[in-house]
């Protein structure tokens, strides 16, 4: 059946933005495991050269995530070196776009079977808390609370607020990075 | 905490009541299963558990092609080689496995090679790894906790490697789980009251977590009140077959139940102790059980309170003002613990369970940490939390 336009550019324009925060997510995933050292503690598990991966089924955007060494992630973009040892699948569009637009919040995502787990449950489990905890810092604390099952009540804003300014100034300098010419 | 969308699958036909066990002949042979194998342990041989099956398919001219009556309580990838051979060796194409949680996992196992090839069943560990139906597969459970004649998972463990590999598929399901109260009659008092403590947490998280659901939360309060009423008059009366029956029955509604909508912190908790101290599942969940619920307490206040209607009967229920009810809850589950300690001196404390030192319990946290249940409790855990609730329920 022939796709309306209006509807073409509303699934290109929802495969953009899941495209988009995917990019956002891994910069920011790199740059929360060089600045806070309780994500280190649970990346520092992983083994080195461990890659950890977010995906939509069966050919949509991604991410991939590099354990370098000492807790480090390095975002390698959407194409992996070698094998993946990870990965956490989205069954669909829709349910990506649920998760990174914090309609829905990922541990109720894995509840509701939207996503899959392909590895070890024992590193997803773990990835898991680091993308909550990643959530937790990065967005305001109304989106903070949509996107995460409980919103930690200790956390002081000027802790998160120093924390994101440090995330976000590394992610834009990763953006700038990448962009300029070598 | 209800679910505006949610998955719930269960295609196990149950066949359960008197004389259940002679319908296996029947549901044989209605899958052309003209010889098949049964695995089970030592224990339910010796216990004389084999004898009714085998007197139920000998009467019908159904002939048992082969036994395999080794399966140890933690089943292994050696395990399930070994059987699988003998299955091929005699020919088999069905299975019966009767007996407890390794077991049925076990046999779940075997159903994977037999039916797709191989000896490594290595390779067939994760989700969604099946892509086929299997081979006939029968379930007689010989106790009444695990619910595991009714999940779609089994777990067995990688001697070499030293892990425990994970098998998740619908393809797992066996074709029929027959419960007869035949098969319980003689399972001794603690593990009577463990077991019952195992489908009682299953039901208690499968009602209380992330994923519950209308379809789970029907078999969740169905198996809590068949519990509520008769565990301990099963304690009391052990050749009580209405009672056997019905606990039996509570663990397959618990076992739908977590199937369908998964546990929590108690489970991870209880995995982890169970790896580090080899303590027994039941008993596990026996003690973390009421610790968890406080802890949870204010995330599940609503659907715990209703929960004491199911347990403790709806002049109980009327009785306690609405806000006091997720305690009184609580309360009873403790005082059923009390009772079990009283009749059969179940453990409520990991310090009354004597394999738990208190140096363990850091490696148990941090074990639980990274448990799948973990994701599914309705609040999040962190470490230190995890820590606070093993102290609690140390002594």
């Amino acid at each position: 059946m022939e796709t309306r336009p209006f509807q073409a550019l509303q699934l290109q324009a929802r495969r953009t933005y899941v495209a988009l925060m995917f990019q956002v997510m891994g910069r920011a995933l790199q740059a929360m495991t060089e600045v806070d050292g309780d994500v280190c503690r649970d990346t520092r598990e992983l083994p080195p050269g461990f890659l950890f991966e977010m995906r939509v089924l069966p050919s949509g955007p991604g991410l991939i995530m590099e354990h370098t060494d000492h807790g480090h992630l390095r975002f390698l973009g959407k194409s992996a070196p070698r094998p993946i040892n990870l990965s956490i699948q989205f069954k669909h569009m829709v349910h990506a776009f649920r998760v990174v637009s914090f309609q829905e919040k990922t541990a109720v995502a894995f509840a509701n079977e939207r996503m899959l787990v392909d590895g070890d449950i024992g590193y997803a489990v773990r990835m898991t808390r680091v993308l909550n905890r990643l959530e937790t810092f990065i967005l305001p604390e109304f989106l903070a609370a949509r996107a995460v099952k409980q919103y930690p009540a200790d956390l002081r804003l000027a802790e998160k607020v120093q924390s994101a300014a440090r995330i976000y100034l590394r992610v834009v300098t990763n953006f700038f990075a990448k962009a300029s010419p070598q | 905490m209800s679910s505006q969308f949610y998955e719930f699958f269960c295609p196990v036909k149950v066949i359960s009541g008197k004389a259940a066990l002679e319908h296996l002949p029947w549901e044989l042979q209605g899958l052309s299963a003209t010889s098949p194998m049964i695995i089970t342990d030592k224990g339910v041989h010796e216990a004389g558990l084999l004898e009714p099956v085998l007197a139920a398919c000998r009467e019908s001219e159904v002939e048992i092609a082969a036994i395999f009556d080794q399966v140890p309580p933690d089943s292994s990838t050696s395990v399930v080689r070994d059987i699988t051979r003998l299955y091929r060796e005699e020919n088999c194409n069905a299975i019966i496995a009767v007996g407890g949680g390794s077991v049925i996992d076990t046999g779940k196992a075997v159903n994977i090679l037999v039916s797709e090839g191989g000896d490594e069943i290595a390779q067939y560990s994760g989700a969604g790894v099946l892509k086929h139906p299997l081979r006939p597969f029968f379930v007689i459970p010989t106790t009444a906790g695990t619910g595991s004649e009714v999940t779609s998972v089994a777990v067995i463990t990688d001697e070499k490697k030293g892990v425990k590999l994970p098998f998740t598929s619908s393809f797992l399901l066996p074709d029929a789980a027959i419960i007869d109260p035949r098969m319980t009659l003689t399972l001794p008092a603690h593990i009577t009251a463990a077991t019952a403590m195992d489908a009682l947490t299953h039901a208690t998280e499968a009602f209380t977590g992330l994923a519950k659901n209308p379809l789970s939360d029907a078999y969740a309060t169905a198996a809590i009140r068949k519990i509520g009423q008769w565990l301990l008059p099963v304690m009391d009366h052990p050749k009580n077959e209405d009672g056997r029956l019905e606990l039996a029955q509570a663990s397959t509604m618990a076992g739908i139940a977590f199937s369908n909508s998964m546990v929590g912190l108690v489970h991870s908790l209880g995995h982890a102790t169970g790896a580090v101290c080899h303590l027994p599942h039941g008993l596990c969940m026996s003690i973390y059980l009421p610790y968890v619920l406080e802890y949870n307490l204010e995330s599940i206040r609503e659907p715990l309170g209703e929960l004491l209607l199911h347990l403790e009967g709806a002049d109980i229920y009327a009785g306690t003002p609405q806000e006091r009810r997720a305690e009184a809850c609580i309360a009873a589950i403790r005082t059923l613990r009390d009772e079990l300690h009283q009749r059969c001196q179940l453990p409520r404390t990991l310090k009354e369970a004597g394999k738990v030192q208190e140096s363990h319990l850091e490696t148990i946290a941090r074990l639980a940490m990274d448990d799948g249940s973990i994701l599914f409790n309705p609040r999040e855990v962190t470490l230190e939390e995890a820590r606070a609730v093993l102290r609690r329920a140390w002594a």
